[in-house]
Formats: structure tokens, C-alpha cells, sequence
């Protein structure tokens, strides 16, 4: 009977891990075989988790697909960092990036550097090429809501000095940037503590007077939408921001020409009124993207790019997100049930090994993932790693606390009776200990539902990506997309170890365990 | 040919402390085979200790034992184990298991066939009055007294000629334990073999065994039948423990 159910139960993970093992990169490719010579490499495009970020990179995209390119995208990406770094790692092929964000962040130079500069520093330094800009500046600006404004009198940056009550919220990159608030405080003189504040938490807690002052991009489409003063930069402190795609070397000049095409193209009315259209009119990327390279007569091909329905596309999701927890789990049962016996057996090593796994839950999850990318990139790989690590501990200290605790008598009787070390093992000690080491599998495998959620945040895709998309956009339903499935997700996780443990454990020891 | 015999045995624990216990002392003695010897003596006189180092759970820091007429091989302690029976106080029936499987975990293990298995459970319940049906259930749904005999019935199972039991009725109330005692009498009479039986009740010993090792803090005061003992007590010790344990009943302690 139970021989049996375990294989039943072997063979429906196996099902479900195979029907996620198709790549999520295809899910979003439409199937735009172009056939041209040199047009069959796939051409994977990024983009930060910004509305901006996700609008630049779907128009790099269609404008690629429509000319033949098999294009895979890894959107939402962390951040500044982890998009440049998974460029030069070839991770990803092309994303949007600023030319201010380069001189500061990446180039550190001063923001006087011309745009020429910039791209043949690019090239000598990273062998990265930066494309003609798309047209518009999206600097930084300062932003109040209208009514601040007016009972105090706000109009320009240098205003804000006679204030140093107000509250100031501000993005993390924007806080920790040379060209953030470290030196507009110093130009400006400005007084004050600012808090961080996620970006697109930002102008909700603007018009719930939780915040007065916050930074915003001048192109963001939230400025209309909440009707935000912009206070001006009276001592021209913020550099240029130009828009434009950089590029990993080695792309063929057909794309660089396709690309080229974009050139000039978006000014920051237009850009403001893209990101309105996905804020406020709750049109999606792709309809964004689309509607404006067919108004700019960028699509030579007739063909609309299939979308996908809501209902199929959170089945992919799901289905990806099932695949990153069960084989990080399984990697972590191989690993560390063995691990907890040898512990078990070998107890000079007990204490060290339990407090380096500890060790590795205490870093910060968010963390943990940027670190996984200068090792192995972005995308699938690194995120499954990271939930491998995450859950080693509960299944190891799990393994090994249950078999440190059977009954010394039992123990003496499986010596005393002749059984050899393996036979102890395995019809003693492991079935005995086996409900609480299967409680530490259950752990770590909600541990991992939810903390997989992050796993988006470097391209790895799954019930993630709605949520950082969300946040990005500050769209609550967005996010419940993600993470009620996310919920659901665990709450089902739950059941199925409940029957697990209904059918490998007889009755009264799971009692024993519970009382 | 089971024959016991210890030649100069001594044990030493060496406590956490730095301070070092000799549990044994120069310890020489030969068990009579296919007869039960009782091990007696009050607690700490190291009855567990001397019966440990039979099947190999304890070592000796010096001397010599032998066990079936060999000196034991360290290094194949558990071929040496599956020839000798062993049960100790509590049940030490395993939770996970039903009473069948408890009793048959070693033949399986040794790949008896099943007819042979099925006889062999059937012989040994009926032998210590368990109905067959309690192979079903799991320890915990049997009576301390039931468990005690699933006990004897495991250790049983391969026919050991050598069967060590570390005070298995301690924790069983009077009535029980005169129950058991029966079975176990039955049993030896039906199956001869040499057993060990180490007990801190000298009544026990005198109902069960026929011959006695008496100890005291580690050094052996007396050895022989049981009848020799009671009519002429060795040492002072052995005088004054029988006194103890048989004379005044109502200050006997426990």
C-alpha cells in the first residue's frame, strides 16, 4: 500500500515539475519566423521594473519581431545594476538605459560628459554599445502635490530649504545615487531626513499626505494622473537623462539598424502620454507598445502579435513557479536529509554546519538574489539556487534534531539486536524520524511559494512577475494576480504534504508528534 | 557450543569530568550453557555493563571475552548479534512497526521465506499465549504485559542459542510479571538455551534461574547454583544481600 502511493506521488511531481520545465521565455515569443539569414539566434531583451523600463523594452522588441527576430523577454529586472551586469555577463542582449544613469552609476563621471563620450567610454571600458537616443530627457524632478504647493509658496528646488519639517520619501536608487539626494542636498542645502520609499508606493502616499516631498521621473504618466507640481531645478543641478538602447558587442548590424529606426522618435510629451496610457487607461504593455510604433509607421508587417489570455498566461506562471520551487526542493532533500544524517552520525560537525545553514536564512532573500547574479547571471538558474538555499535549513536541522531525539532505548535494541549501521538507518531511525522531517520539508516548501515571488526580480518569471510589474506600476490588481495564486499556491502546498503524511505515517505517531 | 567466558575483565568509564569509574574489576567467570544464570546485585554493581559486553555493546579496557568459544571480532559485532537474543527494560518495541512486523524484522532482513516466517511467528505467539491477530496492531494498542511478551517472541525469532535480557520485567506491575515469568519458563522449557538474565529482584533470579552471579561494585562475590548460594553464602555480602532481599520483606527496598 504505501510502496504504491509513493510511486503514485513520484510520478505526480513528476508530472507537474515537467509541464513547467517549457521555457518561460517561449510563452511570451510569438512565433515570428523570420527565416532571414542571421535571424535565427533568439535576442533576449531586459528592462528595469519600471512602467517606463517595461514600455522601452516592449517597443525594442516588437520593432525586432516584426522584422524577423526571435525575441525572448526578461523584464523587470532588479535594477540598474542587475541589468548591466547581466549585459556584460551576455545574460540579456539589449535593454533601455538613461545617459545620466551611465555617467553616474556606471561611467562615475561628472554629468558635464557629452553623449559621444559616453558611448566610446562604453565601448573602450565594457565593449557595450549605446544607441542614438529615442529623443526624450526623463531626469529626476522634485514633485509636491498642488495644495503644498500653494500654502507654501513652492515653486522652485531652492524653495524647499525654508522647510526642513517636511516630510521627504524618496526612492532607494534615487537616495543612494552621486546624482541623487546626496548631492542635491548639498547644492540646495536642504535640510531633512528622507525615508526610502519603493518608487511606485510613492504618489499613493502623496495623496494620503503620509508624504510631502517625493522624486519622480519627468516623464513618469503618474505627474498627470495625480496632477503633481514639479518644482524647478533652479540651479540646473539634475544631469540630462536621454533614453536609448544599449547593447551588448557582437549583435549583428541588422539589429542595430532596426533599433537605429527608433532614433529620435519619442520626445518627453510623447513618453509622458505612453506612460499615462498604461497608468491611467490600464492598457497593457504590449497594446502601449504596439499602438505607438504602428502610429509612427514602424511596423512593416501586418501581423498583430498574439496576445495571450489572462487565464493562460497565470496558468504559465503558475506552471514556471511550480518548477522553481519543486526543483529547488528536491535539489534541497537531496542535499540536506543526507546532510542530517551524517550530522546525526558524526556530531563534531553538528554544531558548524547547522549555524552555516542558519547563516544562509538570515541573508535577506532580495540579497541573496543580487548575489547569485555575478555568479550565475540572471533568469531561472540563480533563482532556483537561492530557493535551494533558503531551504536547506528547515529540512536539515529538521532531519537531524528528529533523529538526535529517538528514544536512546529503540536505539540500543536496533544495536543490540544485530541490525548493521545501514539497517539501523533505514528501518529504524529514518522512519521514525520521517514526520518531522517531512514537517521540515513542508516548511521549506512554503518558505519557497512565497519567497519564489521575488525570484521575478531577476527575470526568473513566475507569480512574481504580475507583483513586480504591479509595483512597478502601482496596480493593486496587478499585484493580486500574483499573489493570490501565490497564496493559493501554499495554502495547496499544505494539503498536499497533509495527504503525504496521512499515507507514509501510521496514525498514532503523528499523533505523538502533534500532542 | 555457546560458551561464555570472561578472563580478566576489567571496564573503566572515563566520566566528563576527568574522574575515571571502574565499573569492573578483573572479572573471571564461564556461563553454563543451555541453562538460565542470573546476574544479581544491587544497582550500579555493574550487571548491565557485564551483560553489554557479551553482544558487544561495551568493550572491556582489559582482558579477554569469549562468546560461542571465540574471542569476539570487533569488527563483525553484527553477524555476532543476530546469534544472540536481547531484550531490555521497557518493551523497546519499535512505534513504527505492527507487533508482526516488530517480531519478524530480522528474518526479513536475513531473507527467510515466508512460509518459514509465518511458521516460525505462529509457534512463538502461541508459545507465550498472544492471539495471532495482534500481529496486526501496533505496539501501543497492546498491554504492557503483551508488549513485554512481542518482546521475548522478537528476540526469539531467529532461534538464538544466547538470549541477554537487561531486567525486561522491572516495569511491570506483580500480577503481570508472574504472568510473564510463567511464559518465560515455558518458553525455556520448550526451546533450551543459555541465558542471561540480569535482575535486581533476587526473587526473580531464584524463580527463573538455576545458576546466579552475585556482584558487588564491580567484582564478583559469588558464583554457582542457586541452591549452593542459599545454603552457604560466600562472603559477608552475600550474607547480608540475601538477608536483605529475603529475611525482612517489609524493609526491602525497591
Amino acid at each position: 500500500m504505501t510502496k504504491f502511493t509513493t510511486r503514485s506521488l513520484c510520478t505526480f511531481l513528476l508530472l507537474v515539475w515537467t509541464s513547467g520545465v517549457a521555457d518561460p521565455g517561449t510563452v511570451f515569443a510569438p512565433d515570428s519566423a523570420g527565416g532571414a539569414a542571421g535571424k535565427s539566434r533568439t535576442i533576449i531583451v531586459g528592462c528595469k521594473h519600471f512602467t517606463e523600463g517595461y514600455i522601452l523594452g516592449e517597443i525594442i522588441a516588437q520593432i525586432l519581431e516584426d522584422r524577423g527576430y526571435h525575441v525572448e523577454r526578461k523584464f523587470g529586472l532588479g535594477g540598474t545594476l542587475i541589468c548591466f551586469d547581466a549585459l556584460r555577463n551576455g545574460d540579456i542582449d539589449i535593454y533601455p538605459e538613461y545617459s545620466g544613469t551611465i555617467t553616474q552609476a556606471i561611467l562615475k563621471l561628472d554629468d558635464t560628459t557629452s553623449y559621444p563620450t559616453v558611448q566610446q567610454m562604453l565601448i573602450r571600458d565594457f565593449g557595450l554599445e549605446l544607441l542614438g537616443p529615442f529623443g526624450f530627457n526623463n531626469t529626476y524632478a522634485i514633485a509636491v502635490t498642488p495644495s503644498l504647493a500653494e500654502r507654501l509658496q513652492l515653486n522652485t528646488v531652492s524653495d524647499l530649504a525654508r522647510f526642513p519639517k517636511l516630510r521627504l520619501g524618496f526612492s532607494y536608487e534615487f537616495l543612494n545615487r552621486h546624482d541623487g539626494w546626496p548631492g542635491l542636498a548639498r547644492t540646495y542645502r536642504l535640510p531633512g531626513r528622507p525615508v526610502g520609499i519603493e518608487h511606485g508606493l510613492a504618489y499613493q502616499a502623496l495623496r494620503e499626505n503620509d508624504l510631502d516631498v517625493t522624486d519622480v521621473y519627468t516623464t513618469d504618466g503618474d505627474i498627470d494622473k495625480y496632477g503633481l507640481v514639479l518644482l524647478k531645478d533652479d540651479k540646473e543641478y539634475f544631469p540630462r537623462y536621454l533614453g536609448a538602447p544599449l547593447l551588448r558587442r557582437g549583435l549583428s548590424e541588422g539589429v542595430k539598424r532596426v533599433l537605429g529606426e527608433l532614433a529620435g522618435k519619442i520626445s518627453e510629451k510623447e513618453m509622458q502620454s505612453l506612460n499615462a496610457s498604461v497608468l491611467i487607461e490600464n492598457k497593457t504593455f504590449r497594446e502601449v507598445a504596439q499602438e505607438f510604433l504602428r502610429a509612427k509607421d514602424l511596423l512593416l508587417s501586418v501581423r498583430t502579435s498574439s496576445e495571450e489570455s489572462k487565464w493562460t498566461t497565470m496558468l504559465h506562471r503558475t506552471a514556471t513557479h511550480i518548477k522553481l520551487t519543486v526543483t529547488a526542493l528536491i535539489a534541497a532533500m537531496a542535499i540536506a536529509i543526507p546532510l542530517g544524517v551524517l550530522v546525526y552520525r558524526l556530531r563534531t560537525i553538528a554544531k558548524p554546519v547547522i549555524y552555516f545553514t542558519g547563516l544562509l536564512q538570515t541573508i535577506p532573500s532580495i540579497a541573496l538574489l543580487a548575489f547569485m547574479i555575478p555568479l550565475l547571471g540572471i533568469g531561472v538558474t540563480p533563482a532556483i539556487v537561492a530557493l535551494f538555499l533558503y531551504a536547506l535549513l528547515p529540512i536539515l536541522r529538521n532531519t537531524s534534531s528528529a533523529l538526535f531525539s529517538i528514544d536512546p532505548i529503540l536505539k540500543k535494541i536496533s544495536v543490540g539486536m544485530g541490525l548493521t549501521t545501514w539497517q539501523q538507518l533505514r528501518h529504524i531511525e529514518i522512519p521514525l524520524a520521517a514526520p518531522t522531517i517531512l514537517a521540515g520539508i513542508k516548511t521549506a516548501a512554503v518558505i519557497n511559494v512565497g519567497t519564489a515571488t521575488l525570484a521575478a526580480f531577476i527575470g526568473a518569471g513566475g507569480l512574481g512577475e504580475p507583483i513586480v510589474t504591479g509595483l512597478a506600476l502601482n496596480d493593486t490588481s496587478l499585484i493580486l494576480e500574483g499573489a493570490v495564486p501565490a497564496a493559493l499556491l501554499a495554502i495547496v502546498t499544505e494539503f498536499i504534504f497533509e495527504s503525504i503524511e496521512k499515507f507514509l505515517i501510521p496514525k498514532h505517531l503523528l499523533q505523538q508528534r502533534v500532542s | 557450543m555457546t560458551q561464555i567466558s570472561f578472563k580478566h575483565i576489567s571496564k573503566v568509564y572515563d566520566d566528563h569530568n576527568g574522574t575515571v569509574k571502574e565499573a569492573l574489576r578483573d572479572i573471571n567467570l564461564s556461563a553454563t550453557e543451555n541453562v538460565t544464570t542470573a546476574v544479581v546485585g544491587k544497582s550500579g554493581s555493574g550487571k548491565s555493563t557485564l551483560l553489554q559486553l557479551i553482544n558487544g555493546l561495551e568493550r572491556p579496557s582489559r582482558g579477554t571475552i569469549y562468546v560461542f568459544g571465540q574471542q569476539i571480532d570487533y569488527e563483525q559485532l553484527p553477524n555476532l548479534r543476530r546469534r544472540i537474543g536481547y531484550a531490555v527494560q521497557g518493551t523497546g518495541l519499535f512505534p513504527h512497526l505492527s507487533v508482526g512486523e516488530n517480531i519478524t524484522l530480522l528474518a526479513v532482513l536475513d531473507g527467510w521465506d515466508k512460509e518459514r516466517i509465518k511458521g516460525r511467528v505462529e509457534m512463538l505467539m502461541n508459545l507465550v499465549g498472544l492471539p495471532l491477530e495482534y500481529a496486526r496492531r501496533y505496539p501501543h494498542q497492546l498491554s504492557g504485559g503483551e508488549q513485554q511478551r512481542v518482546g521475548l517472541c522478537r528476540a526469539m525469532m531467529l532461534n538464538p542459542r544466547i538470549f541477554l535480557l537487561d531486567e525486561p520485567f522491572g516495569a511491570l506491575d506483580p500480577i503481570t510479571r508472574s504472568e510473564i515469568h510463567e511464559h518465560f519458563i515455558h518458553l525455556q522449557q520448550s526451546e533450551a538455551r543459555t541465558i542471561i538474565l540480569v535482575t535486581h529482584d533476587l526473587q526473580e533470579a531464584l524463580k527463573l534461574a538455576k545458576e546466579m552471579i552475585i556482584l558487588n561494585d564491580g567484582k564478583v562475590e559469588q558464583t554457582g547454583t542457586c541452591t549452593e548460594i542459599l545454603r552457604k553464602p560466600a562472603t559477608d555480602f552475600v550474607k547480608s544481600f540475601l538477608r536483605s532481599q529475603l529475611g525482612n520483606r517489609p524493609r526491602r527496598k525497591r
